[in-house]
Order: structure tokens, then C-alpha cells, then sequence
């Protein structure tokens, strides 16, 4: 059985607040493999998450999260550097739902008002490709402070 | 294999990459790094400034996988890696680690925010992401914007020679300099600073393409670019600051949450207030450190690894064209000298406005104020304060620097004293701050006094 970790609702609003989403997972030969999230979103309770993927990227990422549920998902937040690290293990996946399309975009814009922040114009996003997504689901096991500098990579309570 | 070399812009850290790794145990790991450096061919370096899961993974398990987004083009890059060696001394470090201290030392991070190890990674392979293609994606058939040409020309090379040769002294020469760096190779705004009264700092004695002169603001030894260009006697090339300096506040405030360092340690230093690009080269003439040439823009990736190569070889001719200056100054000449060409393209010179001015000299602090304004401390305030004080007593007003050097009263000190540039520095403060108050460079190694304001002179303790 894996282990549980909990989400605060502090850091709930924080991970679905439309931030870099960076997702690792690994192989049969533990060859690690990265791509991004499109928006997360905690489940009450805090014990789950979902986050959503562009399609092609999701099938990238599911051929490894098929044999080897480990997922790892970095969140950061471009202008500040917070960041957090949530562990955790592939409970499924499925089509995102029609509905989930305007959270996918909220998330998304925000991100890009931040990029903006600092000097990444608007432009240079417009390319990036955001639906139809897949809908990952997951177990959260542990949680770390990922912020660089001292204390970075220390578990979060 | 896409040649590494053709990821150039993906380098200079203007956008952060992602770094993947995996524990042995198969726990992945993902972290944004704030930079990765091009090694050779087929080898790739990143920054080990701490013993984090990155860094623990990769000693259990090499593999690693790097994602890049190309500054210009957007499109997104995956390095399959695997993990080789970490050096902590030689070049490739070197490099690293200045240019890490001099954004750490901007954020008061100096010590702190350095670099352990270059982590270097063996490049397996190199693959576009498909469905990340950036500006190829949202405009198809759209190219960046060309980067500019490289303008080292032989003939532009030629025509600094040139313009140095004919400047006729020094004060001349630091503003040819500049106006040239920038008429001919585009570089609007630098900066000269040269070495002042202490060891471990320099002072600013010429500057273009700023609002402000900024004549005298100093820079310590390790103090951003320009200090740790200084400190290593190496240049340094910085792009996306920004962005690195964004990385490094949010190392300060960790580290200033667990009293690892003061709060508000950002350092003023001169120049731009957001500069995206830095380029720092020591002025050396055999071991010695005459000062720095900085050049710098307000946009990312506005100076090349070229640039870099090219203002190094420049700056060795530079620092000999300065040094022979000063020599050349040290010698007396009464040829009357042609007047000092004006400043094409800077802020005209603070008219001469009052009819009356009172000069305070504090003996304590040896600074000078000027209608209770801070001007100028140090040797240049105990030279103007001496000259002011002979003209007050009826000198004519004509000097020789000869005859500064041989007065006690200044202190000079006995060997390398800077005379020259700390007369240079004091008539740029003048002209700045205080126009009414004019030293006329009146032959070599000799200028005059003129005064366009009736004077009252106080010595303070």
C-alpha cells in the first residue's frame, strides 16, 4: 500500500493557481522522462490530484506510468520561484471532460500573465498546445519544499 | 543527432530548463535549473550549488533528461543524458562560477549562492518535442528576427586604432573609447572604471548612454559583474539577468529565513537600473589590472559569445592605450592642447547657473559639499580643496600635476598613485555637479582653474 500524504488547502490554491507544471516520470530502465502540464487540481480532502495533459504529451508520458505508476510533479511559480514538489503514483487516466476546458484555460492564462511578468511576451506562448487534454489522476504519497536555496527538497508537512 | 552547437541561444539561460532524474529505487524527480552550459560537442554542464534530489539521484543512477526551450524559436528540446563527472576546478567551472557569484553578490548572496561542482553530462541524444514547436507552430514560415552581424571589422577595428592614436590625452582617450564602442560596434552603453585610491575597489570615470554621467560611483572587488570581473581578472558575459536575478532573490529570501544572511543586501552599483545583458573585460596590461570596460543593454541575449572573444582582445589594446596615456601625462608639456572634442550623442553638460557658491570642506570625512551637496571625497576632494585654497589666496590658478605629486599635504601615496585619472574624476564631477567650478586641462600634465561663481570657502572638522 503506498503511503498518503495530505495537501493544505493553502497549497491546494496554490498548485491550481497557473503555474509551471513539470511532470517526470521513468522507464523499465529508470531513463527519466519530463513533460508539462497543462493545470492541477486538488481534490477536497487533499489525498488527490488531477492534472491535466495535452493529448500527445500525455501519451508520451502514460507508455512509462503504464508499467511504473511513479509520478513526480514540480510546481512553480515563475516570478517568485515558489515551487513544491508533489510525489506521488498513477491511478488512472481518461479523456478531460468538456467542462474541465475553461479551468484547463484559467490556469493556463494565469501562467502566462506571469511569464509576462517577466518579459516573456504573450507571443511567445500563443503556439502552445493546450486541448484536447488527458485527464491524469493521482495518488499524492509525499510533498516537498522545492523553492531554490537552503531547505529546498525538505518535506513539507 | 541535432548538433549541439545549432542550440546556442538554448544556453545562455534566458528561459529555465527542466531537469528529470530518477532514483535508483525508479522515484522520479523533476526541478527547474536556471541554467545549462554548453561544454563541447557532445557534452552538456549543469550548476551543483546544493546536495539536492537531483543531485543524489544522479549519483545513484546517471541517466538524466533535460528539456531546453530555444529563446527565439520557442521550440522545446529533449537531452537524454547521462551523468559523467564533477569538476570543481579548471575553466569550464571558472566560467560557472563567476558568473554565478556576480548574480549572487547582486542579491547580497556572495558565499552563499556558489557553485560546488559542474556537473558534466554526456548528451545521448537530442529530440524536438513535436507538439511543442513554438513560433513555428503559431505562425508557420515565421523565423526569428536575424541576430545582428558581428561588427568587428577590419575596418572598424582599423578606424579605433585610429580615433585612439589621435586622442591627446587621456581624459580624450576614455571618451573615444566609449563613443566609439558604441558609433562603431553598437555597444550604447559602457562604462570605464579604473583603479582609485583602494586596493579592492574601482572607481567610474567614464561613462555613455546613461541619463546620468555617474563619474565616481565606486564598485568592491567581487561586487557584480564588474567586481568580479575585477576579482578574477576574466570577463564575464551575462544574458537574461533578469530572469537568474529572479532565481537568486528567491535563494536570498530562504537563506534569510534561517539567518543565513541579512535582508536587503541588493548592492547599488552604477549603470543601467535592469540591465538583461552584461558584459564585463578586465583592463590588463601584463599582471596588472588597470580597471574594467563594461558594456551593457537593456535585452536578453544582447551580447554574444563572439562579443566576448572579440572586447577581450580589444581590451588588452585598450589597457595599454590608457596606460601609456597616464605615462604620457606624467610628463610635463606646455604645447597648448586642442580643446576636448564634445561628447556626440550624451546630455549636454549642466549649465553654469549660480553667481554664488559656498564650498565645504569636512577634514574628518576629507569630503566636499557644494551648496550643502555631497561632490566629491578622498584625493579629489584634498586636490580641489588645496586649489581652492591658492586661489582664494591669490595663486593664479595654473597647476602642473607635477607639482601636486611633490605636495605632502595631499598624501599621495608613493607609488602608483593615480593622479591622472583622479583628475579626470574630479573635473567629471564637476562638470556633473558643479559646472561653475571648471579645471581646464591647459597642456600635458598640466591644467587651470577657472571659476564661473564668486566662492565661500569653510573647512569643517
Amino acid at each position: 500500500m503506498a503511503r498518503k500524504a495530505r495537501i493544505s488547502d493553502d497549497l491546494a490554491e496554490f498548485l491550481s493557481s497557473g503555474l509551471s507544471i513539470v511532470v517526470a516520470t521513468r522507464d523499465a530502465d529508470l531513463n527519466p522522462d519530463g513533460v508539462a502540464a497543462c493545470a492541477a487540481r486538488v481534490h477536497e480532502g487533499g489525498e488527490r490530484l488531477t492534472a491535466w495533459f495535452y493529448v500527445d504529451a500525455a501519451a508520451e508520458m502514460l507508455r512509462n506510468l503504464r508499467e511504473h505508476p511513479a509520478i513526480a510533479l514540480d510546481f512553480d511559480l515563475p516570478t517568485s520561484h515558489r515551487a513544491c514538489q508533489v510525489k506521488g503514483i498513477c491511478i488512472g487516466s481518461r479523456p478531460a471532460r468538456e467542462d474541465e476546458r475553461a479551468e484547463v484555460d484559467r490556469q493556463l492564462e494565469a501562467f502566462g500573465a506571469d511569464l509576462e511578468k517577466i518579459g516573456i511576451p504573450a507571443a511567445a506562448f500563443a503556439g502552445w498546445k493546450s486541448w484536447p487534454c488527458t485527464a491524469i489522476e493521482i495518488q499524492v504519497t509525499e510533498l516537498f519544499e522545492q523553492t531554490p536555496g537552503p531547505g529546498a527538497g525538505e518535506p513539507l508537512p | 543527432m541535432i548538433p549541439l552547437e545549432t542550440l546556442a541561444p538554448c544556453f545562455q539561460g534566458l528561459i529555465p530548463a527542466w531537469l528529470c532524474t530518477c532514483s535508483r529505487a525508479g522515484v522520479p524527480n523533476a526541478a527547474i535549473i536556471s541554467h545549462v552550459d554548453y561544454v563541447d560537442a557532445r557534452h552538456v554542464a549543469l550548476s551543483f550549488q546544493f546536495f539536492n534530489k537531483s543531485k543524489r539521484n544522479v549519483a545513484e543512477n546517471p541517466r538524466a533528461m533535460v528539456r531546453l526551450i530555444d529563446p527565439d524559436t520557442l521550440q522545446v528540446y529533449k537531452l537524454r543524458l547521462r551523468f559523467v563527472r564533477t569538476e570543481t576546478g579548471g575553466p569550464l567551472f571558472e566560467s560557472m562560477r563567476l558568473r554565478i557569484e556576480a548574480i549572487a553578490s547582486y542579491s547580497g548572496l556572495k558565499g552563499i549562492f556558489k557553485l560546488l561542482g559542474a556537473d558534466v553530462y554526456e548528451v545521448l541524444g537530442v529530440e524536438p518535442v513535436a507538439y511543442e514547436a513554438g513560433l513555428a507552430a503559431a505562425t508557420p514560415g515565421a523565423r526569428p528576427a536575424a541576430a545582428d552581424g558581428l561588427p568587428f571589422t577590419m575596418q572598424a577595428l582599423h578606424a579605433l586604432s585610429e580615433r585612439i592614436q589621435l586622442a591627446p590625452t587621456l581624459d580624450c582617450l576614455l571618451d573615444a573609447i566609449l563613443e566609439t564602442l558604441e558609433q562603431l560596434f553598437g555597444f550604447r552603453h559602457s562604462m570605464i572604471l579604473l583603479a582609485g585610491e583602494r586596493p579592492d575597489r574601482l572607481e567610474t570615470i567614464a561613462t555613455r548612454g546613461y541619463p546620468e554621467g555617474g563619474a565616481g560611483a565606486e564598485v568592491g572587488f567581487g561586487e557584480g559583474i564588474i567586481g568580479m570581473v575585477a576579482e578574477a581578472r576574466k570577463p564575464i558575459r551575462i544574458s537574461g539577468m533578469m530572469r537568474q536575478l529572479l532565481y537568486a532573490d528567491a535563494v536570498a529570501k530562504r537563506a534569510q529565513a534561517r539567518g543565513l544572511c541579512p535582508e536587503n543586501r541588493r548592492i547599488p552599483l552604477p549603470g543601467l537600473a535592469q540591465p538583461e545583458s552584461q558584459l564585463g573585460i578586465p583592463l590588463l596590461v601584463r599582471d596588472e589590472l588597470l580597471g574594467v570596460l563594461c558594456v551593457e543593454a537593456d535585452r536578453s541575449y544582447r551580447f554574444h559569445e563572439e562579443d566576448r572573444a572579440y572586447l577581450e582582445v580589444l581590451g588588452g589594446f585598450l589597457a595599454i592605450a590608457i596606460q601609456n596615456a597616464q605615462l604620457r601625462e606624467r610628463a610635463e608639456d606646455s604645447e597648448p592642447l586642442p580643446p576636448r572634442p564634445p561628447r556626440h550623442g550624451e546630455p549636454a553638460a549642466r549649465p553654469a547657473r549660480r553667481a554664488r557658491l559656498t564650498v565645504e570642506y569636512f577634514r574628518g570625512d576629507e569630503c566636499v559639499l557644494v551648496d550643502g551637496e555631497y561632490l566629491v571625497r578622498s584625493l579629489p576632494a584634498r586636490i580641489l580643496w588645496k586649489i581652492l585654497r591658492e586661489r582664494e589666496a591669490g595663486d593664479a590658478g595654473e597647476f602642473t600635476n607635477r607639482r601636486l605629486r611633490l605636495d605632502k599635504s595631499l598624501q599621495l601615496p608613493p607609488v602608483k598613485d593615480n593622479l591622472e585619472s583622479r583628475l579626470i574624476l574630479l573635473r567629471r564631477r564637476l562638470e556633473e555637479r558643479c559646472p561653475e567650478i571648471r579645471l581646464v586641462q591647459s597642456g600635458r600634465g598640466r591644467f587651470r582653474l577657472e571659476l564661473g561663481a564668486e566662492l565661500a570657502l569653510a573647512e569643517r572638522p
